[in-house]
């Protein structure tokens, strides 16, 4: 069972594909210039109601063995610690340690 | 070798425009936001929800078979008798406050 913060994450990832074209849609109204202000105004306000989750810079990439959110390696998913274990045990093929 | 003649900007506006009409491009010559980027930028979702791999838990088999099998789940059923006898010994979870003042916080020494 994943704890609590990757709950969270997993949580906020679905949110963010479920509202995507959405939000996109009324992100283009409001940042678009050649639209009357009102209009931008209004698209703006509607942004404001979408969930905290619904944002994509709300998602974090954690550790997908341990969960730990610092220090992770973006190419393999993995924090520093879950990255050695691995690698010493050899199941990150083409990783080995370095030795000269 | 003859010196270069300043070109005036209405001809550098018009080969602009024309550049714009050849590549199919929009002609912007005030850059003004059109919102643009948010339309043509890819859908970062998809990619996003398949990040932690997929986990099959005991709950979660349970659910997908709609009640036609079942696996007794012994880490939670413990986990219930755990709570059960807890609260027997009285060392149960506080009952929720149904208003502002019964509330544990409204008490707190700051």
């Amino acid at each position: 069972m994943p704890n609590a913060r990757v709950l969270r994450d997993i949580k906020a990832r679905n949110l963010v594909k479920a509202n995507e074209i959405t939000r996109r849609a009324y992100l283009y109204v409001a940042r678009n210039q050649s639209l009357p202000p009102q209009v931008r105004y209004q698209a703006q306000l509607q942004l404001n109601t979408f969930g905290k989750y619904t944002r994509p810079t709300t998602v974090k990439n954690r550790c997908t063995v341990s969960g730990r959110g610092r220090g992770i390696m973006s190419e393999f998913g993995l924090c520093r610690f879950q990255f050695r274990l691995k690698a010493l045990a050899g199941e990150i093929p083409g990783v080995q340690k370095a030795s000269w | 070798m003859a010196a270069l003649a300043p070109v005036p900007s209405s001809r550098l506006a018009a080969l602009t425009r024309l550049r714009c009409a050849v590549f199919q491009t929009s002609y912007n010559p005030t850059s003004a936001r059109t919102g643009a980027k948010y339309l043509r930028a890819r859908l970062r979702g998809p990619s996003m929800v398949e990040y932690y791999p997929k986990e099959l838990t005991v709950a979660k088999f349970n659910r997908l078979c709609l009640g036609q099998w079942k696996i007794v789940d012994t880490t939670e059923e413990t986990r219930l008798a755990d709570v059960e006898a807890k609260k027997k010994r009285g060392k149960g979870a506080p009952k929720k406050a149904k208003t502002k003042g019964d509330s544990r916080r409204s008490h707190r020494k700051r």
